[in-house]
């Protein structure tokens, strides 16, 4: 403060950024903005063109046969019509062409131009970018021209005299204090280390606890942590008599795997049915067409006729969907129940939806009332009513005592439970879920 | 060649740098673009010539196999194809130049493409020379550049062309 010196620095801004060189950069930008505008061209082209095409793929099926020329090469033409004109082969990439109908092709070309959509907005974005760049650049060239000029002045604190005139000491003093403030921190740090490392211990402590009692659970494979000790007591209780019930079944089970290796899969799968979609149904009319001929005719009949006037398959997703409410709640009493049974359904599902893709055809042939196309197989065997028991007992009824006996317990379930296992069953075997073909094989 | 004519400015009037940027500007903004379009043209013309020379084989196959209907897949647009029937294929209309097309016989139509392959060729011929005489220009502008600049070492190079 006492020599009154120049502490700053007075920069013209021509001298840092020349005009030529701003201008330039600026052009440049412009430059790729505008090609950035092509292609952004090109890309509506595209999307325009898919809508088009949208339009006229939706269009050619409403008629038989559309008068044309066809193309002959690139110059010529010959007088011709389009037929089948439900049938069109599209590109799917690589080289790789699909026999698709007018709604699949539809489809597939709202799903390019979705892609097209969202390349329109990345060019987009970028070209906002290029904008604001351009804007800095035309501006900072103006102001060069202009002859701005830039003054740097370092930032001196002057707040104590003291400082200004030794800033040695300052620095000691610094040092020192933020020694003690170190040390004050770190005692501080440590009681809160501490404190927290004190919580974590008698937490453990509680866990372990709690673990004993949850050790039988365990055994049984049930990884269910539930923090409701409300439900725990009730819970322990629910699982001792379905161990109980257990175990009597697979006795019995086991019985029943030396009559037939298969009942088992099916027995357990019948559990599953009750709460399960069409598929384990179906799997069953097969099932039942292999072992028993002669009851199956009878129990599709039944099965079909008794389905029927139960309630459709929204009533049923509308009742799943106010259960969704209370899963939260069920998952941590049902898991003890279900992982058992899931254990064993989770695999036969799967290799159900094989089997019953590569067996469905037989169904058609031995159940002449069975609709032609598959998909209204699925459509109609996924009225399954809403009242479990009541498919479940249905489906045991091709006889099997011991089938009928494992059943009979499933309908003994309380309605909660078995609502909660079909959920869990949803979430572990999604493929049971309807379907396309396509997508299953695709899985 | 200017940053080495502004080496050599001292020798130079002013007169010859003018004239040098003169010549340079005639080949960079006219004899070069018209280069670029004369050859974009003559690549028109040649896929036009492959256009045809397909169209001849096809119609000769056709002829071979004696084809009279047939099915083919045609493209929609964006790869969509669809199957198309062609219960007679006697007749062919074929583009015949500015949009419209001309229905013909297998016959006519080969007499057609046959004189239209020649035109095509006569053509390309035209447009070859055509760029060969640009870039000629070109060499002739460059070597007026270097005689103005009086380099001897590119002038023995120029007397040898000569």
């Amino acid at each position: 403060m006492e020599e009154p010196t120049v502490k700053g620095t007075v920069t013209p801004l021509s001298s840092m950024f020349p005009v030529e060189d701003a201008q330039r950069a600026a052009k440049r930008v412009v430059d790729a903005l505008s090609e950035k505008q092509q292609e952004l061209n090109q890309v509506k082209e595209f999307i325009a063109d898919n809508t088009n095409l949208i339009k006229l793929v939706q269009k050619l099926p409403e008629e038989l046969h559309h008068d044309i020329m066809v193309p002959f090469g690139k110059a010529a033409f010959f007088p011709g019509r389009l037929i089948h004109t439900n049938e069109f082969l599209v590109l799917l990439g690589e080289g790789y062409y699909a026999d698709r109908t007018s709604k699949q092709t539809v489809e597939i070309l709202n799903r390019r131009g979705k892609a097209l959509e969202s390349q329109v907005n990345s060019i987009k974005a970028m070209m906002q970018d290029f904008q604001a760049e351009a804007s800095f650049f035309d501006a900072t060239a103006n102001e060069a021209a202009e002859g701005l000029v830039e003054i740097r002045e370092e930032y001196v604190e002057e707040n104590s005299s003291e400082r200004v005139s030794d800033p040695g000491s300052i620095k000691q003093r610094l040092s020192s204090f933020s020694e003690a403030d170190n040390t004050n921190v770190e005692d501080e740090e440590y009681a809160r280390m501490m404190s927290r490392l004190d919580e974590l211990e008698q937490e453990e402590l509680a866990a372990e606890v709690d673990n004993e009692v949850d050790e039988d659970n365990q055994n049984q494979g049930n990884t269910a942590k539930s923090d409701k000790e409300i439900y725990e007591d009730e819970e322990y209780a629910r699982m001792m008599s379905r161990l109980d019930k257990f175990e009597q079944e697979e006795l019995a089970a086991e019985i029943d795997n030396e009559v037939d290796e298969d009942n088992q899969g099916n027995a357990a799968k019948s559990d599953k049915e009750s709460d399960e979609d069409e598929r384990a149904i179906t799997d069953f009319d097969q099932f039942s067409d292999q072992i028993a001929p002669d009851h199956n005719f009878r129990h599709s009949e039944e099965l079909r006729s008794s389905k029927r006037p139960q309630r459709t398959k929204d009533k049923k997703t509308s009742e799943d969907f106010s259960n969704n409410f209370c899963r939260q709640q069920d998952l941590s009493d049902q898991s003890c129940t279900d992982l058992t049974v899931q254990a064993v359904t989770r695999d036969i599902v799967k290799s159900s939806n094989a089997e019953k893709a590569s067996m469905l055809p037989e169904v058609k042939e031995k159940d002449g009332a069975v609709p032609s196309s598959k998909n209204e197989v699925s459509a109609q065997s996924s009225k399954p009513g809403i009242d479990n028991s009541e498919v479940s007992a249905q489906t045991s009824k091709p006889g099997f005592d011991i089938q009928k006996a494992f059943t009979g317990s499933v309908v003994e379930h309380t309605p909660k439970i078995q609502t909660s296992t079909w959920e869990q069953a949803e979430i572990s075997s999604k493929p049971s879920k309807p379907v396309s073909r396509f997508k299953m094989q695709r899985r | 060649m200017l940053e080495f004519s502004g080496f050599r400015r001292n020798e130079m009037d002013n007169y010859r740098q003018e004239k040098v940027q003169k010549f340079e500007e005639f080949v960079d903004r006219r004899l070069k673009p018209d280069l670029v379009s004369a050859i974009a043209e003559r690549d028109k013309v040649f896929e036009q010539q492959k256009i045809f020379s397909d169209l001849r084989r096809n119609i000769e196959n056709l002829e071979k196999n004696s084809v009279t209907s047939l099915r083919t897949m045609v493209n929609l647009g964006s790869e969509v194809y669809m199957q198309a029937d062609v219960p007679d294929t006697q007749r062919i209309f074929v583009d015949i130049g500015l949009g419209f097309h001309v229905e013909f016989t297998w016959s006519e139509a080969l007499n057609f493409i046959s004189q239209r392959e020649e035109r095509l060729a006569g053509q390309i011929e035209e447009y070859t020379r055509l760029i060969a005489s640009i870039k000629a220009q070109i060499k002739l502008v460059y070597e007026g550049i270097r005689e103005l600049l009086q380099l001897p070492a590119e002038r023995s190079v120029q007397e040898s062309f000569f």
